[in-house]
Formats: C-alpha cells, structure tokens, sequence
C-alpha cells in the first residue's frame, strides 16, 4: 500500500516545516512519502520542502488550491499511489488525524474519506458568519446530490484509486472542495467523513478573507446549481478543468 | 405612404465605410498573424451582416415593425449591442480555453520539475554527483 500524502502550499515557508515535521511524526506504520505542491510561491516554500526531503512540485505560475491540488493528484495516479492524504501547508490540520482518515480506505468502505471538524461537539471554533455558511453549502450539497456533509469545505482528506483517477481527470478551479465533493458522488464513489481537529494558523492569514467568502458561495452555488447540466469530462480544448 | 428613410444615404455610406475598414483591419491582422484565423472568424461574419444590413436597411425597418419597435432607430442600436455581446461573449470563450490550457501546462511543468528531481537524486545517489550546470541544454547529464 503506497501513500503518499500531498501539501498544496503558497507562500507557507513558515508553516511548512512544522507540518512535514507532523507528517514524519505521523507516519508511522504507514510508508509514506510526501510531496509539497508549491502553487508559483513568492518565498522558499519549494526550497523548504527540498530541504526537509520531501518532493517539491512547483508550479510556474499560481494556479489557486484546485489547480495546485490536482498537481499532487496526477503525480499520484502517474506513479501508482495506492493513496493521496491532502493535507493543508499552514498548518491547521493535524497530522495525527491522518491514521483516522486512511481507516476507511484500508477497510475498503470508502473511496474518499473527508476530514470534518464539525462532526464532534466542540471540535473547532469558528465565526458565526463562516459557521452559517458551511451550513448553507451542507444543505445545498444534500439536495444538489443527496449526501450529507458536516464540513465541505475541509481541504483534508484521503483519496483511494477510484478518487485519484476521478480527481487526476477534473477538479475544480477555485474553492474547489464542495463541488469536488459533488464530483466524487456523482460519480459513484463512497465518500465517508470522520472527525478532526483543526487548529488556528500560526502565521499568516487564511487564503479565504471576509468578502472573499460571499464570492465563494455564489461560485460554490452556481457550481452546484449547473452540476447536473454540465459535461463530467472537460470539452477537448480544457482538458483538466471542470 | 412614403416612408423616410431609417438611415440618410451619407450616413449609410459612412457606416458601411467603417464596417469595411473593420473588416480589412481583421483581415490585416489575420494576416500579420497577430489575430488567429479561428478567433476572426466570429469578427468577420458579425462585420459581414453588419454590412449586409448596412446596405440593405429596410431589412431592419421590417424587422423592427414585426417586433413592435417603436422609433426604427431603435432596432439599428439592438443589432449594434447583439453585434458586441456576439464577440465579446466569443471572446470570454476564446480566454476561458486559454486559461484552461495554461492549467494544464503549468500542471504538467510541475510534475516534470518532479520527474526531474528525482532523477537528478537518483543519479546522485549513483555517484553521478551532477552539478547544476551538467543539466544545463548542450551539456549530457550525470556522468
């Protein structure tokens, strides 16, 4: 069982050795090997990673999270990873947790294991706004495609081969997760969520600002609204995208 | 009943002026390779109608009769806005591929950079010891 656990990062020097110091930390039955997608970073984000020993894919220019992350994807499925854990560069989410994640995927009950800080009472503090958000995109998710999501947004999960074949294929652009979720159930995959921590960042601001999040739900909305009418394959000419 | 014309002759000539200098200058840059030859396509064939209409206006005049358009004029500016939208939605398209195939290729330059390092290791790990610039272009690697 080949894992390999994937770090989109953009400019998170500062947060990265912490998580890949985790990451060896957490590692332990598993054999794992660890690849950080550097999305066209300004600092030493790739420099770090090499330093630390793990594989840096770095991107010429910056694609955002679902573009980068689809990178780590198609490194996976190109050298025949049993699983990719995607797990966040900043730092708020816990390594530990990963034994958690990859469970389901070696009992061979889920295609896709979604990490949720919601699913246990005081797991995770947030704002009431973004609290009120995630509830609107559960339920948009329940009635777009009938499965019911605590967290959708969570950026850390565990892919099994069904997951890495259909993600390496299409993900999303921007605020890809909601809708990669809608993806991989559409899709007849088993997608199964399981408790996490997650912690506050240490440096630097979350990628996903105040006014930023209204433009998040509306693309997250249309997404999901025009879900069914849309190709699941990219036309020739974008191949990759969805 | 005599109908006054919807576009004055002058007028008529200076508009169908315009739409030939709009459709020489495409084709300039069609042929100066600065315009591809798939995304003028939707230039010319817009400017071409625009001619015909130009040169034919009681098409227009009919038109905006059917349609109940009050002041004829009016339906002249309608075509000129579907006219834009037509092209500027062309292209929206024609960026929106673009952006997809840059995706990709920044995609598949990361993996390479990937692919590269850890052939750059694995050579190392054979006593290759490469130095930087033995994988520079003219030069063989490892050894």
């Amino acid at each position: 069982m080949r894992v390999l656990a994937l770090v989109p990062a953009f400019n998170e020097a500062a947060n990265l050795p912490r998580v890949l110091d985790g990451l060896r930390a957490a590692a332990g039955a598993l054999r794992q090997d660890v690849a950080v997608v550097d999305d066209g970073s300004s600092d030493d984000t790739a420099a770090v990673a090499r330093g630390w020993g793990a594989l840096a894919l770095r991107s010429p220019v910056n694609l955002g999270i679902g573009g980068a992350v689809q990178i780590g994807y198609l490194w996976a499925r190109a050298h025949a990873y049993d699983i990719a854990v995607q797990i966040d560069g900043d730092g708020q989410h816990d390594p530990a947790d990963i034994a958690a994640l990859v469970g389901p995927l070696l009992e061979g009950r889920a295609d896709l294991v979604v990490g949720s800080r919601f699913l246990e009472a005081g797991g995770f503090r947030s704002t009431s706004l973004r609290r009120a958000g995630i509830r609107y995109l559960s339920a948009l998710l329940r009635l777009r495609c009938g499965a019911r999501f605590t967290d959708p947004t969570s950026g850390f999960r565990a892919a099994g081969p069904r997951a890495l074949d259909l993600f390496a294929a299409s993900y999303p652009s921007d605020y890809p997760e909601p809708e990669s979720l809608a993806l991989a159930v559409r899709a007849g995959l088993r997608v199964v969520e399981v408790p996490v921590r997650m912690r506050e960042r240490e440096h630097g601001d979350s990628s996903i600002g105040a006014l930023r999040t209204l433009y998040y739900l509306l693309k997250v909305t249309l997404a999901l609204v025009l879900l069914p009418i849309r190709r699941s394959t990219p036309a020739r000419a974008e191949e990759g995208t969805t | 009943m005599s109908e006054t014309p919807l576009v004055p002759a002058r007028l008529q000539a200076a508009a169908a002026l315009v739409l030939i200098v709009q459709l020489l200058w495409v084709a300039g840059l069609v042929r100066s390779r600065r315009l591809g030859l798939r995304d003028s396509f939707l230039w010319l064939l817009s400017t071409l109608v625009a001619l015909a209409l130009t040169a034919f206006p009681g098409v227009l005049r009919v038109a905006a009769r059917e349609l109940r358009v009050e002041v004829p004029s009016n339906a002249l500016f309608a075509a000129a806005i579907v006219y834009i939208l037509v092209n500027q939605l062309g292209a929206t398209v024609a960026l929106s591929a673009s952006g997809a195939r840059i995706r990709r290729l920044a995609q598949e330059s990361a993996l390479l950079r990937g692919e590269l390092e850890v052939l750059r290791a694995r050579v190392e790990r054979l006593g290759g010891a490469p130095s930087a610039s033995a994988l520079e272009p003219g030069q063989s690697p490892g050894r």
